[in-house]
């Protein structure tokens, strides 16, 4: 099916894993936002969003992911993406300094393994 | 020759000549019946017609029996005397009523005191479709050459009827036929379009063309033209029928092939008359071309060269001809300029000329006609059906993608589903005009931006656009994208980062808002660093 995004996820243990292959736009930003809050259970760790077959994300893409970092926060669950270093929506996030606010990973194996070496039961230092 | 048969000549001439053909029905029967009763020397005269059911028969005009007509007089066939002419198929002469064995049943006879009678019947291909009779109010005697003359009116009668009856069939046929064409075509960002139907030139044969635009999700657009055979109201009836069948396919089912062989499924419960389509879906945002094609006239793709050719890869059976008939697809992506002409076969069927003239003269035509789609259709069908009368139905459908040339002018409906196509149109003007992957992502971004920025803050609902304008001057870009609403601030702490972004992406963004309108000018110079 041509649609513009694909959602998939998937659990690692307590952390859930969702990559969006695709275009993200406000045309479908806020059926990916429902979809990707609705994945992550209480129990959960850390979601990772995994943007590395993401070939288009404009402002309200970047919107979501702000809200999404603000809800997870609340519950005490991390977020973090996986960003081509040097791609296109690498080049949005930077544009909007995202790394200031969101963890962000070059690799999938990197952002798991972050989510492992910290306790996220601790306030996040900021 | 006898003085007789000169007068008969010129008596049939009075019944047969052309001028009365210009006549509508009923002045036509009100000027043959004063005719006849004058040349037969006759009181009154009639028409009665078999109705609908074929077991009665109704009057439909009259002289000197007016009332007939005015009190819906019908009569059951083999009744009375017109109902026994209609049963027989032949004349009937009644010398005196008063001493005939046939009972008339219409009282007006008596009322009026006609005692003489004579009764032709009116005879279409074989068919009884009613009587004509004449009367006297005093007893007379019918000549063999009365009854001759007397069937020579029923015969131009009865096919004055039936023309009138297929005209009126045909009228009906061509008006359903346009009430179930598009009234307009959509209007779709980095399309044109146009269309023609034209009826055929005899009333009687139109009906069976159409074309459709269907509107799908998923940024594509469906394509349809069809044919069903024969013509007349079974034929325009039947159209309908499909029409909509590949309407409700269409939204259901994504491929072309699954369209029409679902369709051709339908086709084979409906048992009805063959008839030919194409089923095609383009892609807004790659310009893919994917289609089916059951038994119907190649498609033609013209170059922005002024090259042609048909695509001819696949194609099944007429609907309706082969049961259980599956159906290939094929695709072809379409490039900057390119048009998809579809068509029936009327545009290239000519009596006495093989398919193939028919074929290279559309090509020859519509690869010289204008490149505007309205003035191309328009010259496609005027030169193709010069120095001819329209022996069929025509119907073509032109597709043309936007030539992207320096000057890009698009106009993109505000709706957050019209922004991957404004995306696409926006990278395709770029990579036409040399720019890097980088220009393309960089435009796409700002662009796709400052037109979300458009339908979040200046329109309400409704059916509102933004117009793009892309302009390269001495390698600088400059694309603008103007709305007419009236921006309001951003709303909520997330909101308000499509300008930075703009920004980012551009050597330079200004943005122009007025009571009238927001304009915003996106500059940047294409291959910097390459």
């Amino acid at each position: 099916m041509p649609e513009l995004a694909r959602l998939s996820l998937e659990s690692q243990g307590d952390i859930e894993l969702a990559r969006v292959a695709g275009e993200v736009d406000a045309s479908n930003v806020a059926d990916l936002s429902q979809r990707l809050l609705a994945a992550v259970p209480n129990g959960a760790r850390a979601l990772v969003l995994d943007l590395s077959d993401t070939s288009y994300i404009d402002s309200s893409g970047i919107s979501l992911i702000f809200d999404a970092a603000a809800r997870l926060r609340n519950r005490n669950q991390e977020l973090r993406l996986v960003v081509t270093p040097h791609s296109f929506v690498g080049e949005v996030l930077g544009a909007v300094s995202m790394e200031r606010s969101v963890a962000i990973d070059a690799a999938l194996d990197d952002a798991l393994r972050a989510v492992g070496d910290s306790d996220p039961r601790e306030p996040e230092a900021g | 020759m006898t003085e007789d048969v000169v007068i008969r000549v010129e008596d049939v001439q009075r019944i047969t000549e052309s001028a009365l053909a210009y006549l509508d029905l009923n002045d036509l029967l009100t000027e043959l019946l004063d005719r006849v009763t004058d040349i037969l020397a006759a009181d009154t005269a009639a028409v009665l017609l078999v109705e609908e059911g074929g077991r009665t028969l109704a009057a439909r005009a009259a002289k000197g029996l007016e009332e007939e007509v005015e009190r819906g007089f019908r009569l059951p066939i083999g009744r009375g005397f017109a109902g026994r002419v209609a049963f027989i198929r032949e004349p009937v002469v009644i010398e005196d009523l008063d001493r005939s064995e046939i009972q008339p049943v219409n009282p007006l006879f008596r009322e009026k005191g006609v005692r003489s009678l004579l009764g032709v019947p009116l005879v279409v291909e074989g068919e009884v479709i009613g009587v004509l009779h004449v009367g006297s109010l005093t007893p007379r005697e019918f000549h063999e050459r009365d009854i001759e003359l007397l069937q020579v009116v029923a015969d131009r009668v009865a096919l004055s009827i039936e023309r009138s009856r297929l005209m009126v069939q045909g009228q009906i046929a061509e008006t359903l036929q346009r009430s179930l064409l598009p009234r307009t075509l959509p209007r779709v960002p980095g399309l044109r379009m146009a269309a023609r139907y034209l009826p055929a030139a005899d009333e009687t044969a139109v009906g069976g063309d159409w074309y459709d635009v269907i509107e799908l999700r998923q940024h594509r657009i469906g394509f349809v033209i069809g044919d069903v055979a024969g013509h007349g109201m079974a034929a325009a009836t039947y159209m309908g029928q499909l029409r909509s069948a590949v309407r409700a396919y269409a939204l259901d089912t994504e491929r072309p092939s699954e369209v029409i062989t679902k369709l051709a499924e339908f086709a084979d419960r409906m048992h009805s008359r063959m008839a030919t389509v194409i089923y095609a879906t383009l892609n807004l945002n790659t310009w893919e071309v994917r289609f089916a094609r059951a038994g119907h006239p190649y498609p033609l793709l013209l170059h922005a060269d002024g090259t042609s050719q048909f695509l001819t890869d696949t194609g099944g059976p007429p609907l309706g001809t082969v049961g259980g008939a599956t159906y290939e697809e094929e695709s072809v992506n379409l490039m900057a300029g390119e048009s998809l002409l579809l068509y029936t076969d009327g545009l290239i069927e000519r009596r006495g000329h093989k398919l193939v003239e028919g074929e290279a003269h559309l090509t020859e035509v519509a690869s010289s006609a204008p490149d505007e789609p309205e003035l191309k259709c328009q010259a496609i069908t005027s030169e193709l059906t010069e120095d001819i009368s329209i022996a069929d139905d025509i119907a073509v459908l032109v597709v043309q993608t936007v030539g992207l040339h320096e000057l890009l002018e698009v106009e993109v409906p505000a709706e957050p589903g019209q922004l991957a196509t404004a995306r696409h149109l926006i990278r395709r003007w770029v990579e036409a005009n040399e720019g890097t992957d980088d220009d393309c992502a960089a435009f796409a971004i700002a662009v796709s931006e400052a037109c979300a920025n458009s339908i979040e803050h200046a329109y309400g609902p409704g059916d509102a656009m933004i117009e793009l304008r892309a302009a390269l001057v001495d390698g600088m870009a400059t694309v603008s994208i103007r709305d007419r609403g009236q921006w309001r601030e951003p709303r909520g702490g997330n909101r308000g980062r499509g300008i930075p972004i703009m920004s980012e992406f551009m050597d330079d963004v200004s943005i122009d808002s007025s009571t009238r309108g927001t304009t915003v000018d996106l500059q940047r110079r294409l291959r910097e660093g390459s």
